[in-house]
């Protein structure tokens, strides 16, 4: 296999008060391999987002902090870069789009302006050219009017042409990979099943890889080639998504699988496991998904399970199986 | 956005008017008269009594209240607002000569106040909880909880009376070939100025820590961030464009009332503007004189007001003119 574009190794990241220690991120291990899509799954709070924005080192200070691992992206570890060097990576050769298309655009800058500060910083562009090239990308993302976007505020556009600028804006330099946090998760199911395409066709055009962290396992598996499970700031497992979609290993993946079709029906997300994600201020000693797990045995209880490779390539953390 | 100031303009008619009847009828409500106040107290002036109810009848006060209203105002709408029973000269004239150095003094202390109070609250907001925040903020709550008087007292103690720096008294040095220059004129600014922003300097500091701190949690300043903006640009295009808007409406309401603010600090600098012409007026029942000033302090504030509406609708494109 290709050297992947990017490899996390034992990355922690915790909220680190006077009173509390928060593992939102508890030693994640996964790999991206250049142009291919890397879903991420997991019920709420089990450290998805808090992943993806360590990698691009934006975890909120003063108490967030990455406290250890590597995150090596083109051969360099991200975490020893000065944040100098790191904001010429950041929105340059690694971009990222959330979840809140309504809160995430400036609302009292342009459209326009706001992709172009990219051009501008990254590719020193003048403001006319960034502002020429803005008009391109928005077309590029399905505007057809955008000639008057550029000059519109982000008020005046719908949750999914905002979307739809946020990719504009992620992808304005062309990435080697793209971030995307729940992209689609604000967004009507029609708008979301186009959000999703215009992501896969850029994918297919500019050879982007995209690390898409969604609750929805249907996403998963229209969208990725492979597949991480998270569960109270771990991976629980990692394939490819054929392998986790065929033959599920981790008791909690198997669990997840048997939610899809409540997904399906009225979207309520994933209700079937039973119990709720532990908090990650207060984690369990042994395995983390052992009190919710129906096979859990004694020992699951006292000792954390190892993330093992059962087949090659796929990861299990799960001492039963 | 002309049609809107001009709507806007209009709709301030009717508050005018509603201030208008309420002053004039207050002023009927405070006890004594005019020409008790000036001419009764002197004992110069023979047949007082008789002088008395003479100049109250050429000022037309024996007509019903009503129909004084309605004087006065057929006089204002001919830009005739009455001759001071106390100074015996017209009031647009004393006004005219209150007025500037009132709005000199308010727009000198506003400029004193953003100066300070926006750099520093962004500065405490970008480096918080830090030595430079913790001290400013000590600093800023001492300010805002004395009065504005005892700083003129000790601004007047130290920089005048101590030090001799800096004149504590009137616009102009008196009798100088270089008075009324711009620095003679500046140099009396300072103090008066200085005293009338210090409060406020701290209010908008902390307005404008609170309002900062807030937006750099906002979603856009991380989609800022992870574009790899330049942290200036984070700062100055992202955060600051955001946390100024309420500043800015703010500093429109509070034009009117730095106007009215200073009277009593006019008092102490003798400062002759409109709070010195207000009090003295007031003291002795010098009608036209009150309507005026009182007219103009509500019309300072209702222009802040607007002026407010208009500076937020020019920064935030959401708000719409309607
Ligand atoms: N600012 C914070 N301070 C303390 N703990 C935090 C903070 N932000 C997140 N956490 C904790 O970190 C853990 C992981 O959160 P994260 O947002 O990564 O979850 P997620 O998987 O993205 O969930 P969701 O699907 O709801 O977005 C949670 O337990 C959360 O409580
Ligand atoms: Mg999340």
């Amino acid at each position: 296999m290709a050297e992947p574009l990017l490899k996390v190794r034992n990355l922690k990241t915790y909220f680190i008060s006077k009173h509390s220690q928060v593992k939102a991120v508890d030693g994640v291990d996964f790999e991206v391999q250049p142009g291919k899509v890397l879903g991420i799954v997991g019920e709420s709070g089990s450290g998805k987002s808090m992943t993806s924005l360590s990698l691009m080192r934006l975890v909120p200070g003063p108490q967030g902090r990455i406290v250890e691992g590597e995150v090596t992206f083109e051969g360099t570890d991200l975490l020893k870069l000065t944040e100098r060097q790191m904001s010429d990576v950041r929105g340059n050769r690694m971009g990222m789009i959330f979840q809140e298309p309504m809160t995430a655009l400036n609302p009292v800058l342009k459209v326009g302006e706001q992709i172009g500060e990219v051009l501008i910083r990254h590719r020193k562009l003048s403001k006319a050219e960034a502002k020429k090239q803005s008009i391109g990308l928005l077309r590029s993302v399905g505007f057809p009017r955008a000639e008057q976007i550029v000059d519109e505020y982000p008020h005046q556009l719908s949750g999914g042409m905002r979307q739809r600028a946020m990719i504009a804006m992620a992808m304005a330099c062309q990435p080697k990979l793209l971030i995307a946090d729940e992209p689609t998760t604000a967004l009507d199911v029609t708008i979301q099943a186009q959000v999703l395409d215009l992501m896969k066709s850029l994918k297919n055009k500019n050879g982007t890889a995209i690390i898409l962290i969604t609750h929805d396992l249907g996403v998963i598996a229209e969208m990725a080639d492979d597949v991480v499970v998270m569960y109270g700031g771990q991976v629980v497992e990692s394939a490819t998504a054929d392998a986790v979609f065929d033959d599920p290993l981790h008791p909690y993946t198997k669990a997840l699988m048997e939610s899809i079709p409540v997904i399906d029906q009225d979207r309520d997300r994933l209700a079937s496991i039973p119990g709720t994600v532990p908090s990650a201020a207060n984690f369990p000693s042994g395995c983390r998904f052992a009190p919710r797990c129906t096979l859990a045995q004694e020992s699951c209880h006292q000792k954390m399970p190892e993330l093992r490779e059962l087949k090659p390539g796929h990861y299990v953390r799960c001492d039963l199986v | 956005m002309t049609s809107y100031v001009i709507r806007r303009l209009l709709g301030l008619i009717p508050t005018l008017f509603i201030i208008t009847v309420i002053v004039f009828s207050l002023m009927h409500l405070m006890p004594g008269n005019a020409f008790q106040a000036l001419i009764g107290l002197n004992p110069h002036i023979k047949d007082a009594a008789k002088v008395i109810a003479q100049r109250t009848a050429n000022a037309g006060l024996n007509l019903s209240w009503p129909q004084q209203y309605v004087n006065w105002i057929v006089n204002l709408l001919h830009g005739n607002l009455g001759t001071s029973f106390e100074f015996q000269e017209p009031v647009t004239t004393l006004i005219g000569i209150a007025l500037p150095n009132t709005v000199t003094l308010a727009l000198t202390a506003e400029l004193i106040i953003l100066i300070i109070g926006i750099p520093v609250g962004v500065f405490q907001a970008n480096r918080v909880n830090k030595g430079f925040d913790i001290s400013t903020s000590l600093v800023a709550v001492f300010l805002y909880s004395v009065p504005g008087f005892v700083f003129a007292l000790f601004l007047i103690f130290l920089f005048s009376f101590t030090l001799n720096w800096l004149p504590s008294m009137g616009t102009v040095t008196a009798a100088v070939p270089w008075s009324g220059d711009l620095g003679d004129r500046i140099q009396h600014l300072i103090l008066p100025a200085t005293t009338l922003a210090l409060p406020s300097v701290a209010y908008y500091t902390r307005l404008m820590r609170a309002n900062t701190l807030q937006v750099f949690f906002q979603d856009y300043v991380r989609t800022a961030r992870a574009k790899g903006l330049r942290s200036t640009r984070v700062l100055f295009r992202h955060v600051l464009r955001n946390a100024i808007i309420p500043i800015t409406t703010q500093f429109g309401f509070d034009i009117g009332g730095l106007v009215g603010g200073a009277v009593i600090l006019e008092q102490i600098f003798t400062w002759p503007g409109m709070g010195e012409l207000t009090i003295n007026a007031n003291l002795n029942r010098d009608y036209p004189v009150i309507l005026a000033t009182t007219l103009i302090f509500a019309v300072m504030v209702l222009l802040g007001n607007l002026f407010a509406d208009i500076l937020l609708a020019s920064m935030d494109p959401r708000v719409r003119y309607n």
